[in-house]
């Protein structure tokens, strides 16, 4: 490293602490930056709580079928059976049971950095209660919130990173030689050192070096107190550190080459604050609104309404084969049948629905999946849009994640169908071994976080490749600069 | 600047000369407006973004539009074609009401995609509002999407604020508001005329935009349903509102350029304002509102309902209020068995669960209900402070895209349930004499659509008083603080 780098490092570093409001607005920004990290823990407490108590409501219904069960079973050896239940609180009975009474909690526990982003985890519900029903009767419960609270969004580390802390940047790099200028100080340092352009360099760095290592000792403070200190060793954290590294340099080189084109520092301010509002506002609304357009999210009543009509479907199937039975038999006697063909038949009816909602299921998650890859490809126009992706991804609160627990969910479903489904067909009552060997969804939390978060190599490069050619420009600019 | 030079004014100078001053001034700052080609590009660019923010919305709204009108019709041929069944069976299959979209939602989407599009009406149970769009859109979705109201909420004070942070120190600096003053224009006069200037470009910004948006309605409104008039009226409240909002940082933008020391000190002060205003202000609201207005989860709120229908008989004929229930109705009637009844007992006993199931539901979906009222109240509270705060309320109230309007839906809807029930209830009561009766079509048809309409523009004036309130209170404050700079005018 050059002495005149490390010289205007060091002078600039020396001006800066004697100047209060930059300390205001280091101290600033890393005390929203804590702040966001601690409602981001009690943000977490909160799922944790929710996961708990559907747990526990698992939990206290699958004893109470126990206990029923036992009761039932005991009568039954003892020669006093109790009353019969009605088949939909009769723990033996398997086409009932399965569909709700004793309904099995798939839970995606927070990830070990679930403070950092929100992501979609306001919308979708921490737990799902698996049925033998169609993903329509169960999938698409979501968690009680103001729909106001849900539009603002929440305070939370990938807000002020993306929004706040570049601002802070723009603020510490926008006038560096335009300030100077404006003093009548540059002719001075230009003066002063032999190489100018690094001595400028060196400056640049004190001057944005301060507001990026605030932010990552910020981050790793939060995350110290609010999470525990072992999640600072953990690869997601290195990659949660980059992140936000890359993104303040981003800025940062952005400040520099707008700063280096040798303007005034208003037109400087102007062209950053038209930059930033361009790039985390209005790019991320106009990517969204262009993907929304070009592939609509399907409406999901059409998966619904194709379970209702295979219902009707079904009776009228129904109604056609008890009027033919009539036709052949010459009276209209009904064929015979107790109450496992009337199982029988409601298994059918949701046999029905369950293959048509999975088949529409399936399209519409194809039309969202196009959706979102248009989305994700213009979000390379936006540093913003890949960093907000990337925090959230890295929380666990973002698609990759929840892809991952619904397609956990999709094999567990079918599990759960077969245990349940093969023993009503066969008109087997459960057991208490029965429900001793119900599947479970078991911790695989834990396989799906796994061991750092992937696919973040295309959105990191997406920022660092506009910040590597500004910072070019930048130094270009340096270079050429003019007293 | 020329016709000020003319003739020196007198400290006790008429109003009539008094209002040369204004116009003089308000001219020359339109002309400094249009002169500043940056200025005119960023205008045109941002009067272009929302006129496609308009286009966007109009066509995503047809569009669900066209989606849940066809769900609607399909979900009707499914009620009506189910085949003969006990009419509890049907009401247990139930119906689906979809929520009709508010033609100003292409303006303001307001909570649209955070609520839901349709419930299921189904026996016994009062459910909530299913599939949130926003559940489908991925995260980058949570940036927001291109709306008019994104646009004049968040981008247009930024436009007023890069317009006036240098009315007066931009002035100052260049040397002409010395000589403004030493020809005896008053500071108020000329404090009036720059408002007047920037005001005027807040209507020249705004005017496109609600044109294009009155466009929009007369070819969006179907007007068998709705009140084209009334679309108008709402339209023409946010206008109002939209007007105060900017209205109020033109004032904030002159105040703060009166006294600040040089106009990069002003231009800081308004920017951190703005980012207060539009980014944090809301987060941080939202965030007290669930901190001091806790709601339940969901686990807690379907538990509650629970433990409370726990206390009615359902179809549970062992439970003691079912006992006593029976009782009764056979003590009414004179008769000793359920057989001797003259109507059906299955039927009464339907319609006595029933009811007490409403008066639950009415009770805990009430209580949740007034815990949101109680968050956006804590919400917009800060509204004369922090305007976002209090016109987005106004906006999406208007544009009828609020929870309350949800809410008013809902509980349409939940009346529609409840007519399926009761008519469902009395046939069994007046036409099942055994366990085999079944209807027909004829009551699947005599039993109505879901039909909704949606109130009246007086609606949402009823529940936004203390975000009105909060929105004037901002415009005054600004005002007065502008005065306020104003008298502390500083020449040099």
């Amino acid at each position: 490293m050059s002495s005149a780098f490390l010289a205007g490092l060091r002078f600039e570093a020396r001006m800066m602490r004697r100047d209060g409001a930059i300390w205001f607005a280091l101290l600033a920004l890393a005390g929203v930056a804590l702040f966001a990290l601690a409602m981001g823990a009690s943000r977490v407490v909160s799922q944790q709580a929710a996961i708990a108590g559907a747990r526990a409501d698992e939990t206290q219904r699958l004893t109470n079928l126990q206990k029923t069960l036992a009761q039932l079973q005991q009568g039954e050896t003892q020669g006093k059976p109790a009353p019969e239940p009605p088949p939909f609180r009769d723990p033996r009975n398997a086409a009932f049971m399965g569909g709700g009474p004793a309904a099995a909690v798939a839970a995606l526990a927070p990830g070990p950095l679930a403070l950092v982003a929100t992501g979609q985890s306001d919308l979708l519900p921490p737990a799902v209660r698996v049925t033998t029903g169609s993903k329509d009767s169960f999938l698409f419960a979501d968690e009680i919130d103001n729909p106001a609270n849900l539009m603002s969004g929440a305070t939370d580390l990938a807000f002020v990173v993306v929004f706040v802390y570049p601002l802070v940047i723009l603020a510490m790099a926008f006038n560096l030689l335009a300030g100077e200028r404006e003093q009548g100080t540059l002719s001075m340092s230009l003066a002063s050192a032999r190489r100018p352009a690094a001595a400028l360099a060196g400056k640049l760095t004190a001057r944005v070096a301060a507001p990026i290592l605030a932010t990552l000792l910020a981050v790793a403070a939060g995350v110290w107190i609010f999470a525990g200190w072992e999640r600072l060793a953990t690869p997601g954290f290195a990659v949660l550190l980059i992140v936000v590294l890359l993104y303040g340099l981003f800025w940062a080189a952005l400040a520099a080459a707008v700063d280096g084109l040798g303007r005034s520092s208003a037109f400087n301010a102007l062209t950053l604050i038209g930059a930033w509002v361009a790039i985390t506002m209005i790019l991320p609304a106009a990517i969204n609104s262009i993907a929304g357009f070009a592939h609509p999210a399907p409406s999901r009543t059409d998966m619904v309404l194709a379970a209702r009509a295979a219902s009707i479907d079904a009776d009228r199937a129904r109604d056609a084969s008890l009027a033919r039975y009539a036709q052949e038999h010459g009276d209209a006697e009904k064929p015979a049948g107790g109450p496992q063909e009337a199982t029988l038949r409601r298994l059918a009816t949701q046999e029905a629905a369950f293959q048509r909602v999975e088949a529409i299921v399936a399209e519409h998650d194809a039309q969202l999946a196009r959706q979102r890859d248009m989305a994700d490809r213009l979000g390379y126009l936006s540093p913003a849009y890949l960093t907000y992706q990337a925090l959230a991804d890295i929380a666990g609160s973002g698609e990759t994640r929840y892809r991952a627990f619904l397609d956990r969910i999709r094999a567990f479903h079918l599990d759960w169908r077969e245990f349940f489904l093969s023993r009503a067909k066969a008109g087997a009552a459960l057991t208490a071994q029965d429900y001793a060997a119900m599947p479970k969804f078991t911790q695989a939390d834990e396989e799906l976080v796994g061991p750092a978060p992937a696919g973040l190599a295309g959105p990191l490069i997406g920022v660092a490749l506009p910040m590597l050619i500004l910072a070019a420009l930048a130094m270009r600019g340096y270079r050429r600069c003019r007293i | 600047m020329s016709d000020l030079a003319l003739a020196p004014l007198a400290t006790t100078a008429p109003a009539k000369s008094r209002w040369r001053v204004v116009r003089a001034v308000a001219a020359k700052e339109w002309l400094e407006l249009f002169r500043d080609r940056r200025l005119v590009w960023l205008c045109a660019f941002v009067v272009a973004l929302m006129l496609a923010a308009l286009a966007f919305g109009y066509v995503e709204n047809a569009r669900i539009l066209r989606e849940r009108d066809s769900a609607a019709r399909a979900d009707r041929e499914l009620w009506v074609g189910q085949s003969a069944k006990n009419p509890h069976a049907a009401a247990h299959f139930g119906q689906y009401a979809f929520k009709p979209l508010s033609p100003l939602a292409l303006a303001d989407p307001g909570v649209d995609a955070y609520v839901g599009s349709a419930v299921w009406l189904e026996a016994h149970k009062q459910n909530e509002t299913q599939f949130k769009q926003a559940r489908d859109g991925g995260v980058g979705a949570r940036l927001g999407s291109l709306s008019l109201a994104f646009i004049l909420q968040t981008i247009a004070p930024l436009i007023v604020i890069l317009m006036g942070f240098a009315s007066f120190s931009g002035e100052r600096e260049s040397g002409t508001l010395k000589q403004l003053l030493s020809v005896g224009a008053r500071p108020r006069d000329i404090l009036a005329g720059k408002a007047m200037a920037l005001i005027g470009a807040i209507f020249a910004l705004l005017a496109p935009a609600f044109f294009g948006a009155a466009l929009a309605l007369v070819f969006f409104v179907d007007r068998e349903r709705l009140s084209l008039a009334d679309q108008f009226l709402r339209l023409a409240a946010l206008g109002a509102a939209y007007a105060a909002y900017l209205a109020g940082f033109a004032f904030l933008a002159l105040g703060v350029s009166a006294l600040a020391r040089n106009s990069r000190a002003a231009l800081v002060t308004l920017l951190a304002f703005w980012l207060a205003n539009s980014f944090l202000a809301p987060r941080l609201a939202t965030d007290a509102a669930r901190a001091f207005a806790p709601t339940p989860t969901w686990q807690d709120f379907r538990a509650r309902i629970a433990q409370d229908k726990a206390k009615t008989f359902g179809h549970d004929e062992s439970h003691p209020a079912f006992v006593a229930f029976r009782d009764e109705t056979l003590k009414k009637y004179g008769v000793s068995r359920v057989e001797d009844l003259p109507v059906s007992f299955r039927g009464l006993s339907l319609r006595k669960d029933d009811e007490a199931g409403y008066a639950i539901f009415d009770r805990h979906f009430g209580a949740l209900q007034s815990a949101f009222d109680r968050q956006d109240a804590l919400r917009a509270a800060p509204g004369f402070l922090f305007p976002l705060l209090a016109l987005r309320p106004i906006s999406m109230a208007f544009a009828g895209v609020d929870s309350r309007s949800q809410f008013d839906f809902a509980t349409a809807a939940e009346a529609h349930r409840r007519d399926i029930q009761n008519q469902v209830s009395d046939n069994i009561i007046h036409f099942a004499h055994d366990k085999q009766y079944v209807a027909g079509p004829e009551l699947w048809r005599k039993i109505a659509s879901f039909a909704y309409r949606a109130p009246g523009a007086v609606f949402a004036l009823g529940y936004s008083a203390l975000p009105i309130i909060g929105l004037l209170a901002w415009l005054a404050l600004a005002c007065a603080f502008a005065l306020f700079a104003a008298r502390r005018l500083r020449p040099v």
